[in-house]
């Protein structure tokens, strides 16, 4: 269905894209794809809006798009480069990546350039036009590029919410442009997706610290062009990173930490596209530093000061995020040059747009985001070696640790993305992975701004930094462009005077707040919002239809529902990696930011929106999640099957678990909300895999390195409700072995009732589980689980237990193996009543097993069940080992009916109950023993009332003592209904009864 | 492997398809037949193998000869698993053989009649013993063997090919038999059932025109499904079937079946003589008629003890012991007649104590009330016919016909066994008698 869907969506697209009017198609599609929340609908289209205005801010990009087809051709040796050569990217980058953008540029300025330029679409087509472009462009580059930039937003979303997703996005897109040359363009308008949200979730969040960060990461991304500016940028990043550190400490713990990755992750992204996409293009001169601008103008002077820049405009529009889009763009661009490499990787990224990011993210996730957990040394040590600070960032990136298995579980999803038609589905994702973009775009925006502000991203980090600080402060867009304006000209004034390294920015006072009016004159924002559309015809236009979420925009209010929805999934998609709260709340905030307009009011409403909004999305964000970790499978195991790096991915993928330590540290900060994400990486991952081998066919599923997707897990708690797992497992919540030891003892010594004690043991069965833990320690929670399970009866539960422990006994894992062979064979003989089973288990028996207590007994009853032997079986009953007697209990009231019967027809004239009592084992305790006649008495009781529920005729006679007239009982008798019967069959499910039988 | 001059082979590739493809458009059923036994070592088959390993190009011939295109994509895999299963590749020769066996499968469809059917019957024999080989070997690396299911799943597909109406429904029931065969093997018989149910319900073909062979081997596996199912009356109906049908110079398989229609008469009270058990050595079974006969406990449970495995594994060990209450019937009878034999007057009272001492004296431990509920078991199955009076602990028999012959029924629990035909002293020889002619019967035919 999915795939159907996102083919429909981008046929709609496409046809978007050819009018620039498709909007309305592109709904659609959109509404199709997720339940849309209304609120988030109407905060879609208003972003959109924003894109389209990007868009038009982009016109100017025609500068853009030669620079980038001069530089095609570096791009594409960088492409080839795989993922470890990330390093070797990263420095090609500053080369390369202007290169890079150029050819991205080329091949898109073509096919792009007729996107964006003629299509307003473009924005809108973000989502939808991309995906349809994909399908189609798979021959066309922009068709391609637009897929990518669906793929990269789902992809996105799929992996972490934040800096992950994006990069991973951004790395797709980089291999389409790679392949394609188209990639870059894709980057641009997917990141401008991806600014969109993240502009809307970042606003009120860290849309002040992060803005500071932002800014580095843009002038970083203005450098882009230089191979300095890559290097800067990444510093900043680092600054980035540590910025959404601390904003996550101060605020929503989840939120903020999403945030920060997020903002850490799109803004290495945005840095590394920035030089690509904005700078690259810039590059050439004034286009460059025209995205800078306006990314520093963004907030309060965007429009003046970006005037020029379409890209200005654009991300002003778009609150500043399109800047940061922007940033992000480059990133991806670099990424994507690794990922690159794969021609597939279009493909996948156009078929499946998830998977298609998933590819690129894999390689250069794991550099950028991975960095950040404990993988990025791998991947990263070529962005390392160059830049130095992505370490920093890695290291103050907790969240990182979530991304390296999206990152991974992208890099697989694309190969099959291209060839499974789940790459449509992909695609149609994409709107989602737009949401997670939206939330790199919040931090995105500061950063856009900032740089902007720096311009190349030259500037020192201290001075980034101080940056942040001063849009920190900002209250809205509007005072936050007012500040970068007051910034541009501190720091143009700095540069002037060549004070600009040399200041100490730390140190440095902050200005005083720029008036609001002030900073509504400059912030052309709503302004330049509405002018977007226009521009996005002119040349730089392309660069925004790339970003075609502008395009998207406009046909956001239809869309706006569809929107909402996927912003919904992303924001899901995004909690569940990094923390749930946080992207929810944020995505929400950015949809009705957006509604609002353009970036300067998202803020406050993104403020008041996040708690309830985050609530909403809370529930919607499971299925959603789901859905994400879907696609990015298939696209992922695409990848797999599909793309030569395949090893290296595997490789980088297995290191990002050597990491996992790291991470779990990192994680019990922030406790369960980052546990989410990471089910979903893991799950996609091993989604990806097993797809990747479907489609490999020659591999077999034992060739999957489980070892690789296990979890370790950091949960220390003691006591933990069971939950069925709808996810991937998250570390945070798993507790390890040592834990579950101390659980199993906690249970055992448990005074509460069954149903707490089942619940307990499952929750620490999954554990073991899912950590894939098998043990002694293992069997003792199955055979605790089991023993509890037969004490209350609960024959369901002690049949998973019991197929558990056949098959880890089987193992060679020692543990009561007699006790629950007896277990079994009297299950067998009592309530299975199937002969091939009891002869086949009998046969399985050794002449050892057959040596055993238990297991003689078991054998024992067995054979008076067959004989129908009532008066062995009670006597067997009595002295049952172990909990035989449970099982036995359970066939007691067919074996007494069957004793009773043959009584009344073998016995003449009549037969004293207290005979019946002692026989049929009411009588609890043998008649030596003392105080026994008053148990007997106690049992005769019950069994005359037991009698009597089955219809025996009771009489009394000449010496008083109770007689069973076996002659009218013989056609009196019948087996009563019993009492706690329920409707559906299955009496545990009745709570209540259960409780009180177990209680 | 005497070297092979590339003449040499390619003449002898060149002679395989020219004689496979001959068969084919001759419709030369047995003679397709022996192109297609992989597993019987004929020498022909042997020396293309070689010379196929030593002519690597044999698709090359096979594309040549395209005069039937269509059956290259039977003998190329042919081929592969020719050389495979040469060189004791035998997992790869299955996969190869499969492979081969769809494309034929596919052919066979295409042809109106039946001439097909034995090269059909061999490929489904072929790729049963291959499977089973290639198990084997899976089992032998540790692997799961998973390819017996394969070809179980393969022959299901066969016999959806056969099972409709025309000509080729003859085959049907061989294709079933191989289906049971496998099935047995896995342990998974309860997949015999949508077989055997299109069998036993089509309307359109009547069961005895199914060859002879079929038709016994379906009655041995079907009879073995209600042996399972303690059903002993169709049981004893389809094994007898078997029985009497089977080629009397195949011993081995009248002992095959014997093994399970003895347990199944004996339940049903018919005891077979001692030299049908010696001539098929079935000897596990002759201290368990002896048990019966002497209605001695101890010998048929050691004797149950001994052969414990062997029961098992055949799944009669279940209904060998169901058995003891023949004896334990019988041993009360010998009680009630030696009584007879002293005092006739109170001789159909039987004291428990009696029972006991009796029990004692075969060495088994029973206490009153254990003796007392076997007695009551004993009258409520019908197998002594009177009632138990526990004030005096006392069992007093029917005058009439205490201990009914269960005479070809069951052990019933709600058994109303009034048939008297069977006079008490020939009860136990006329079955006996009866069973006698069965198997001569067997023999004869």
């Amino acid at each position: 269905m999915l795939n159907s869907l996102s083919l429909f969506i981008g046929q709609k697209c496409q046809i978007v894209d050819s009018t620039g009017q498709a909007s309305a198609s592109l709904t659609p599609g959109h509404s199709l794809l997720p339940s849309a929340t209304g609120s988030t609908a109407v905060s879609w289209t208003m972003h959109r809006t924003d894109y389209s205005s990007s868009e038009n801010g982009l016109i100017p990009t025609s500068t853009y798009h030669h620079n980038q087809q001069t530089e095609p051709l570096s791009r594409e040796v960088q492409d080839g480069l795989n993922a470890p050569s990330n390093a070797s990217t990263s420095s090609n980058l500053e080369a390369a990546n202007g290169p890079q953008e150029y050819a991205g540029y080329s091949s898109y300025t073509s096919s792009t350039d007729a996107y964006g330029y003629g299509n307003t679409g473009y924005q809108n087509g973000y989502y939808y036009n991309y995906p349809q472009q994909t399908t189609h462009s798979y021959s066309q580059q922009g068709g391609v590029y637009e897929h990518s930039g669906a793929s990269y937003q789902p992809l996105i979303s799929f992996q972490n919410t934040g800096p992950a997703s994006y990069t991973s996005t951004y790395y797709n897109a980089a291999d389409y442009q790679t392949t394609g040359g188209y990639p870059s363009n894709e980057y641009n308008n997917q990141t401008n997706l991806w600014n969109q949200g993240s502009y809307a979730h970042y606003p009120s969040h860290q849309y002040s610290a992060y803005t500071s960060d932002s800014n580095g990461a843009q002038s970083s991304s203005t450098v882009a062009a230089t191979p300095l500016h890559y290097q800067q940028q990444y510093k900043p990043w680092a600054d980035y990173y540590s910025q959404t550190d601390v904003s996550c400490a101060p605020g929503t713990e989840n939120i903020s930490v999403a945030s920060a990755t997020t903002s850490g992750c799109a803004v290495p992204g945005h840095t590394g596209g920035y030089p690509f996409s904005n700078s690259q293009p810039p590059p050439p001169g004034t286009t460059s530093w025209r995205p800078e601008p306006s990314s520093s103008e963004l907030p309060s002077s965007q429009a003046g000061a970006v005037t020029g820049d379409a890209h200005n405009v654009y991300w002003k529009n778009e609150n500043g995020t399109s800047g940061i889009q922007n940033n992000v763009n480059p990133m991806p661009s670099y990424f994507q040059m690794p990922l690159n490499p794969n021609p597939l990787p279009y493909e996948s990224s156009q078929d499946q747009q998830k998977i298609a990011c998933p590819q690129g993210s894999n390689l250069q996730y794991s550099t950028i985001s991975q960095v950040p957990q404990s993988q990025v040394p791998q991947n990263y040590q070529p962005p390392l070696q160059t830049f130095p600070s992505p370490d920093t960032r890695r290291v103050s990136k907790l969240q990182v640790p979530t991304n390296p298995r999206i990152a991974s579980n992208l890099g697989l999803n694309l190969p099959k993305t291209d060839k499974d038609s789940s790459t449509t589905n992909a695609a149609a994702k994409p709107a989602y992975i737009g949401v997670s973009m939206l939330t790199s775009n919040d931090k995105v925006p500061s950063h856009e701004s900032a740089d902007s502000m720096f311009k190349p991203g030259m500037f020192p980090t201290s001075l980034r930094d101080y940056v942040e600080r001063a849009l920190a402060r900002c209250n809205d867009d509007s005072q936050k462009a007012a500040c970068q304006n007051i910034m541009k000209e501190m720091i143009t004034k700095a540069s002037a005077d060549g004070t600009l390294y040399t200041r100490d920015w730390d140190t440095e006072p902050l200005f005083p707040l720029p008036d609001m009016h002030m900073v509504n004159k400059d912030g052309k924002n709503s302004g330049v919002v509405s002018s977007l559309p226009k521009y996005k015809r002119s040349p730089s236009r392309r660069t925004k239809s790339r970003w075609e979420p502008i395009s998207e925009e406009k046909l956001v209010e239809k869309l706006a529902s569809v929107n909402h929805v996927s912003v919904k999934e992303f924001s899901s998609g995004i909690c569940e990696r990094k923390d749930d709260g946080w992207n929810n709340s944020k995505l929400p905030s950015l949809q009705q930011q957006t509604p609002s307009k353009n970036s300067q009011r998202p803020v406050k409403k993104q403020r008041l929106g996040d708690t309830v909004d985050a609530a909403e999305n809370d529930g919607a964000s499971s299925d959603s999640d789901k859905e994400q970790g879907l696609t990015a499978y298939y696209s992922s195991a695409v990848a797999l099957a599909n793309s030569p790096e395949e090893r290296k991915r595997r490789e980088n993928r297995s290191k990002r678990f050597e990491a996992h330590g790291h991470r779990a540290n990192v994680k019990h900060f922030r406790q369960k909300a980052v546990g989410a994400r990471s089910f979903y990486s893991r799950r996609a991952s091993v989604l990806e895999l097993s797809r990747s081998y479907e489609d490999g066919g020659s591999r077999a599923v034992e060739d999957i390195d489980w070892d690789s997707l296990t979890v370790k897990g950091t949960c220390q708690e003691i006591e933990k409700r069971y939950l069925r797992l709808t996810s991937a497992p998250d570390p945070a919540t798993v507790r390890p072995e040592e834990v579950l030891e101390k659980a199993l003892l906690m249970v055992q010594n448990s005074q509460k009732n069954y149903l707490y004690k089942c619940d307990q043991l499952k929750s620490i069965r999954q554990d073991l589980t899912v950590q894939r833990i098998r043990n002694e320690l293992t069997v003792k929670v199955y055979e605790t689980h089991a023993r509890s399970a037969l004490e209350a009866g609960d024959l369901a539960e002690y049949n998973q237990c019991q197929s558990q422990l056949k098959s880890l006994y089987a193992e060679g894992i020692k543990g009561c193996h007699m006790e629950f062979s007896a277990y079994n064979l009297l299950c067998v003989i009592l309530h299975s009543n199937n002969n091939r089973d009891l002869l086949s288990s009998m046969a399985r028996l050794s002449d050892e097993a057959r040596k055993d207590e238990a297991l003689k007994h078991a054998l024992a009853v067995r054979a008076a069940v067959t004989s129908g032997n009532h008066v062995l079986f009670f006597r067997l009953y009595k002295m049952a080992p172990n909990l035989n007697t449970c099982l036995m209990d359970l066939y007691v009231e067919k074996m007494r009916f069957e004793a009773v019967r043959c009584m009344s027809r073998a016995y003449r004239p009549t037969v004293p109950v207290t005979y019946i009592a002692q026989v049929l084992g009411f009588a609890t305790v043998l008649p030596t023993i003392e105080g026994s006649e008053e148990k007997d008495m106690d049992g005769l009781e019950e069994c005359e009332e037991w009698l009597r529920a089955h219809g025996a005729c009771l009489i009394t006679d000449n010496s008083g003592e109770m007689q069973l007239d076996t002659k009218a009982s013989s056609s009196t008798l019948y087996m009563p209904e019993p009492e706690d019967a329920v409707a559906h069959g299955d009496t545990n499910l009745a709570v209540n009864d259960f409780l009180t039988r177990t209680s | 492997m005497a070297y092979l001059s590339m003449g040499e082979a390619h003449r002898r590739i060149s002679d395989y398809l020219n004689r496979f493809y001959d068969s084919v458009s001759s419709q030369d059923g047995s003679s397709l037949r022996q192109l297609l036994s992989v597993s019987s070592d004929s020498p022909h088959l042997l020396s293309l193998a070689d010379a196929l390993n030593v002519f690597q190009d044999a698709n090359r011939l096979i594309k040549q000869a395209d005069r039937y295109s269509q059956l290259g994509e039977i003998i190329a895999p042919l081929f592969r698993c020719l050389q495979n299963y040469r060189i004791g590749h035998l997992v790869d020769a299955y996969n190869a053989f499969e492979k081969s066996a769809n494309a034929f499968l596919l052919e066979f469809r295409n042809w109106e009649s039946a001439w097909a059917m034995e090269p059909l019957y061999v490929i489904a024999y072929e790729i049963r013993v291959l499977a089973e080989k290639a198990d084997r070997e899976l089992a032998s690396y540790g692997k799961n063997p998973e390819k017996l299911k394969g070809a179980g799943s393969f022959l299901m597909k066969v016999f959806g090919a056969l099972a409709g109406k025309g000509p080729k429904r003859v085959g049907a029931l061989h294709v079933t038999c191989q289906l049971f065969k496998i099935y047995f093997k896995l342990g998974t018989v309860n997949l015999c059932r949508s077989a055997i149910r299109s069998i036993e319900t089509a309307r359109i073909f009547d069961f005895e025109e199914f060859p002879v062979r079929d038709k016994v081997t379906y009655m041995y596996y079907t009879g073995r499904l209600e042996v399972f199912n303690e059903n002993f009356i169709a049981a004893d109906k389809k094994l007898t079937y078997a029985l009497m049908h089977c080629n009397p110079r195949r011993e081995e398989n009248i002992r095959m079946i014997l093994k399970y229609l003895i347990p199944v008469k004996l339940s049903i009270g018919i005891l077979p003589k001692s030299w049908l058990l010696d001539k098929y050595n079935l000897i596990e079974y002759n201290d368990v008629v002896q048990a019966l006969k002497r209605g001695d406990l101890r010998l048929l449970r050691h004797a149950l003890q001994e052969h414990e495995d062997r029961f098992l594994r055949s799944s009669v060990y279940l209904v060998l012991e169901k058995l003891e209450l023949q004896v334990y019937q019988r041993l009360i009878k010998k009680i009630y007649i030696s009584q007879k034999q002293r005092g006739p007057s109170k001789a159909h009272q039987i004291k428990l104590d009696v029972i006991v001492k009796a029990l004692k004296w075969l060495e088994i431990d029973m206490d009153v009330d254990e003796v007392e509920c076997i007695m009551a078991i004993l009258i409520y199955k019908n197998l002594v016919k009177g009632y138990f009076a526990h004030k005096s602990k006392v069992a007093a028999l029917s005058k009439q016909d205490p201990f009914p012959k269960l005479n070809g029924k069951p052990i019933n629990s709600k058994g109303t066994h009034k048939n008297k035909n069977v006079p008490s002293v020939l009860g136990l020889i006329i079955p006996f008698f009866f069973f006698n002619f069965f198997v001569c019967g067997g023999g004869g035919g």
